[in-house]
């Protein structure tokens, strides 16, 4: 009964903005920061996050020291942006090594369909019956501390996202009238691939990319937090967490600093792509 | 005397534009209003301002009296109180209507149970003696997923008409339902009136119109183009819009020309048809030539569209075979859809899927630009996206994209089924008519005995 | 057989394939970081089982014989998992006790957690998720998705942190950590339970949204039904379909969240002892704990499987 009366209120309404909302844009914005952040790291101040100063431990932000010092007079700035250096390249790298395969093999999987596709899912079924943290902490710790173990279990969990996503959507676009039409007209797989899968699954995989780099940035934190990770004295926002804790007392603003970090970065990358509206 | 229903002067606004009206009516007891008109005449907004469930973002001005009690100015929930005891409606889409997780059954007991107030085992006793009366026993335990459109519209119906309220209101009762179901469903409706209840129906089909009777109502684009007792206006329409709308009515259609076929095309040879694992259909044959127009006809679930995607190469026939001829290119042979937006791209703008269909085989963007004014498709349209264009002028487009690669054969799944009458109509007569410019053979399948047989040289009829 | 039997059957061989391949990846990944540890296996091992002082160079080769060590990493890849099939979990390097017993002390409190955890995002996100959806778009709407957003990006382990600060350190209303009784459940459940409700109390909200403006639920209406008969006999089991799905999915998060978040509340439980194990390089306690909270989780999707196939009839195989 409504479905008249709905496109009544469409054809009247004001055309919808293909403007993007606020916060999105706070997303974006906020990820740029990040992004230079990330890129310069430690020589944007020209400070090293390593080096230490047993007199000047735990003060609070001076003109020397604009966020202060943590327990080993170490400059928190220049720490913190290390730590953005190594969090947010690992996440960007694994958006790229677990992205590109997943999404290849999902429309290998819903092209081909049969064995292909079964032989896929299977293997996609095998990386999800553990749930994805665990898989990676244990991953991680064949090689304790190794940033290359980190990167390449995250990936690994990671990828499986992309490929479920792209495989069920692949699955209904081929299978719709309008792709037969196409393949009936002539087009070929790379025009077929263009005009019907990539419009369709685009902005799906953004999602999942953003959120997969939030799942790579917290992974990466949690197990430097539980001391599983990367390990002192690299500049690691959960490492950094693990060695503030003690002195929440005295600085609470210094633990602080790398949970805001942390929270920023995965707000930025949800807002970027809507927050929770669901895809 | 009291009216059941009693309208004065309603109108419908989204904000300050008028959707909707005015129109005045009444009905009494006993009698039947149809409303009828196209997509987009406002015919449900009617309905929705007497029940009271217009969208939120809608209002309604005018004295709507229900039974002889004034229920525009009513405040909702009392508005609410009488639905189901004074007033029934019957749902569009049944199947879409019913909790898909409640049994057949429980969804009519509770009707008579909560609605009707009657003892739990009354409720069950009349439900029994309503699934027997409307043929439904043995459905009692199928959820709504499992029941035919037929079937799920006389459970709505069942369930709609437990408290016996004494007016139904039936929005596009026959919508989704084939042809043999249809007289089903409006049987059941013309008992209403016949048992001193009052009907409200609203339909887009004149058959409908025509079997109901009663008075009627004829919108088009929210404004009332004439109204009067049901002979009157299908017999002897005052406005030319009402007169068009019941021409449109395929049975009224003058028999298309036929011209002279050529050679032959296609060839099929004792073709079977498998779907789901059932055979639908054996040892078809079919001999197709250049220029001549076929329709299949035959009930729904045949296998009619089963057996256009074998013609069309699209699936090897299990048994038999289907041979082109050796003159036809590899994309001489080409399809029409049903629902024309799922034939195009969702997300890219329509020129550029008729643009990489032009360049890849060759043909000339004017020409493809004047095929399109020649179907009456203004070229402006094409920088907009397949779900921002009508469904008629999307047909269209889609028959403009299948001709830029010079077919020689074109087989059409039903192409006018959604469309309103009118550009049913036009849209058919224009393929004809590019069939004959362009000497392609056509097939066509669709349920409609009528268009068949008016559109078509030949008619091949499937059981 | 009944088709909700035959259905079930199938849930329940896909999820035996599942517990298998769990087995399996853990059993292999441990394997390898045995492999990959420093020095001589064999030295470990007999270390941990005789004490440091105890052991000598026959001993160590005792273990190497018995264990199969001079073989080819294939073999002792296989008997590795032999063992393991056999439900041999081995001894903890570090306690020296049974890797079996130490988790059957932990599990409790873990499943202590994980359902308190869970009631407590439950008890949030009904409330907030009925009444939001049932009004989308008003204040409270879009009052609550800015706040769930906030809340989702806070990683576990940082909102735990950032609860002691608060709760424990500045307003010493809940003790900080460990377990002594039934106040230290409080932050660790808070602690979860809020990160999974920070989605559930949309996905609530969604599936009741989706239900109210379902066409069903107007015809439900005005077929005569109350709009309290509505809510309660189509509107909530039709919500729940998705919502109980849902809760599916964020087993994974909740598996995560118990091996984090008990090491931050230094909680008792099994995975706090994965990570410690870690920590140590006890391969046999971080095999065993692993495979069980692997094995948890198998089952738990397992009844929800069962429970999403018991609300909804409309049982479609596996």
């Amino acid at each position: 009964m409504s479905n008249q009366t709905d496109m009544m209120i469409e054809a009247i309404a004001p055309t919808t903005s293909r403007r993007l909302p606020v916060s999105r844009l706070v997303g974006f914005a906020l990820l740029a920061l990040l992004a230079v952040a990330a890129i310069g790291g430690p020589d944007l101040i020209g400070k090293d996050p390593a080096k230490q100063s047993l007199l000047d431990t735990l003060q609070g932000p001076s003109a020397e020291h604009p966020l202060g010092t943590d327990n080993l007079g170490r400059d928190m700035t220049a720490r913190l942006l290390s730590g953005a250096q190594l969090s947010l390249s690992l996440a960007f790298l694994s958006v790229i090594t677990a992205g590109l395969p997943g999404t290849l093999l999902g429309v290998v999987a819903a092209w081909f369909g049969g064995w292909t596709d079964r032989l896929l899912g299977a293997f996609a079924d095998a990386v999800l019956a553990l749930p994805g943290l665990l898989l990676v902490l244990m991953l991680a710790a064949i090689s304790p501390g190794s940033w290359w173990a980190l990167y390449a279990g995250i990936s690994l969990t990671l990828w499986v996202d992309y490929f479920r996503y792209t495989r069920q959507r692949a699955r209904i676009v081929l299978a719709e009238p309008s792709v037969e039409a196409s393949r009936l007209l002539g087009l070929g797989p790379w025009l077929l691939i263009r005009r019907h899968l990539i419009p369709e699954i685009g902005p799906g995989l953004l999602t999942i990319a953003a959120f997969g780099a939030a799942t790579a940035v917290t992974a990466v934190a949690a197990l430097g937090f539980v001391s599983v990770g990367v390990r002192p004295p690299t500049a690691e926002w959960g490492v950094m967490m693990t060695e503030l804790l003690p002195y929440w007392r005295e600085a609470p603003f210094l633990i602080l600093q790398p949970v805001g970090c942390l929270v920023l970065t995965v707000l930025a990358l949800h807002l970027s792509v809507g927050g929770l509206r669901r895809s | 005397m009291t009216y059941s229903i009693e309208v004065e002067a309603l109108s419908v606004f989204a904000g300050t534009t008028l959707l909707m009206g005015p129109v005045s009516f009444s009905v009494a007891p006993g009698g039947t209003l149809v409303i009828m008109g196209e997509t987009g005449a406002g015919k449900s907004l009617i309905a929705q301002a007497i029940l009271g469930t217009l969208p939120g973002a809608l209002r309604s001005e005018g004295r709507i009296t229900v039974n002889g009690r004034r229920v525009d100015t009513l405040a909702a929930t009392q508005r609410a109180a009488m639905w189901g005891h004074e007033l029934a409606t019957l749902p569009q889409e049944p199947w879409r209507a019913l909790d898909p997780l409640m049994r057949a059954f429980r969804q009519v007991a509770e009707s008579h149970r909560f609605v009707a107030g009657t003892s739990r085992a009354e409720a069950r006793r009349e439900t029994v003696d309503a699934f027997a009366a409307l043929g439904l026993t043995g459905a009692e335990d199928r959820l709504p997923g499992a029941l035919s459109g037929g079937m799920a519209q006389r459970v709505a119906f069942a369930a709609a008409t437990a408290a016996k309220a004494p007016i139904l209101m039936a929005d596009e009762p026959t919508k989704g339902l084939d042809a043999a179901r249809h007289a089903k469903v409006v049987d059941l409706l013309a008992r209403v009136p016949a048992s001193g209840g009052t009907l409200l129906a609203i339909t887009h089909e004149v058959a409908v119109t025509r079997r109901l009777g009663g008075h009627v109502i004829v919108l088009r684009e929210g404004q009332l183009v004439e109204q009067g007792p049901a002979d009157q206006v299908l017999t002897a329409p005052a406005d030319p819009y009402t007169r068009s709308l019941l021409h449109a009515d395929p049975q009224f259609w003058d028999k298309a020309q036929s011209h002279p076929a050529g050679d032959i095309v296609l060839t099929a040879k004792a073709v079977d048809v498998v779907r789901g694992g059932k055979r639908l259909i054996s040892g078809f044959d079919l001999e197709l030539r250049q220029g001549e127009r076929v329709a299949l006809t035959g009930p729904s679930g045949i296998g009619k569209t089963t057996l256009l995607d074998a013609l069309a190469g699209l699936l090897p026939p299990v048994a038999g075979s289907v041979l082109r001829a050796r003159s036809l290119s590899a994309h001489a042979v080409q399809k029409l859809y049903q629902d024309p937006p799922a034939a195009f791209p969702t997300r890219i703008p329509l020129d550029r899927s008729l643009r990489d269909v032009a360049r890849l085989h060759g043909s000339d963007w004017q020409v493809v630009l004047r095929t399109l004014e020649n179907l009456g498709v203004h070229p402006s349209l094409l920088s907009r996206r397949p779900d921002e264009v009508s469904g008629g002028e999307l047909q269209r487009i889609s028959i403009a994209r299948a001709l830029s690669v010079r077919p020689k054969v074109l087989l059409a799944d039903e192409p006018t089924s959604r469309l309103d009458p009118i550009t049913q109509k036009e849209t058919l007569k224009m393929l004809e008519r590019v069939g004959a410019q362009e000497n392609i053979a056509m097939v066509l399948v669709t349920h409609d005995r009528h268009i068949a047989e008016k559109w078509a040289d030949r008619v091949i009829q499937l059981a | 057989m009944t088709p909700f039997a035959k259905a079930a059957l199938a849930t329940l061989a896909t999820r035996g394939v599942q517990a298998i391949i769990v087995a399996l990846i853990v059993g292999i990944v441990s394997f390898a970081m045995m492999q990959a540890l420093p020095g001589d296996a064999a030295y470990r091992i007999a270390a941990g089982r005789y004490g440091y002082d105890m052991m000598d160079a026959a001993s160590a080769e005792a273990v190497r014989i018995e264990l199969g060590l001079d073989q080819p990493a294939l073999v002792q890849m296989w008997t590795w998992l032999k063992a393991l099939a056999q439900f041999d979990l081995g001894t903890s390097a570090v306690y020296g006790t049974s890797v079996a017993e130490e988790i059957g002390a932990q599990l409790g409190y873990s499943l202590l957690l994980a359902a308190g955890a869970v009631i407590t995002s439950l008890l949030i996100a009904l409330p907030v998720g009925i009444v939001t959806g049932l009004r989308p778009g008003g204040v409270l709407d879009r009052m609550t998705l800015a706040v769930s957003i906030f809340l989702r990006a806070i990683p576990a382990f940082a909102l735990g942190i950032v609860l002691v600060l608060v709760f424990a350190v500045q307003l010493k209303l809940f003790p900080v950590a460990g377990f002594k009784g039934a106040s230290n459940l409080v932050l660790p459940s808070l602690t979860l339970g809020l990160g999974l409700a920070a989605v559930s109390n949309r996905v609530v909200r969604d599936a009741v949204a989706e239900a109210m403006s379902a066409d069903w639920r107007l015809f439900a209406r005005t077929k005569g039904l109350s709009a309290r008969l509505t809510l309660t006999r189509h509107v909530l089991r039709n919500a729940s379909v998705p919502v109980v799905a849902y809760i599916g999915v964020q087993l994974a998060y909740l598996i995560e969240g118990v091996v984090i978040v008990e090491s931050v509340f230094a909680w008792p439980g099994i995975g706090h002892a994965l990570v410690h194990a870690i920590f140590g390089r006890d391969i046999a306690m971080v095999q065993g704990t692993a495979l069980v909270l692997g094995l948890t989780y198998v089952a738990l999707n397992l009844c929800i499987d069962l429970a999403c196939r018991g609300i909804d009839p409309r049982g479609r195989a596996a």
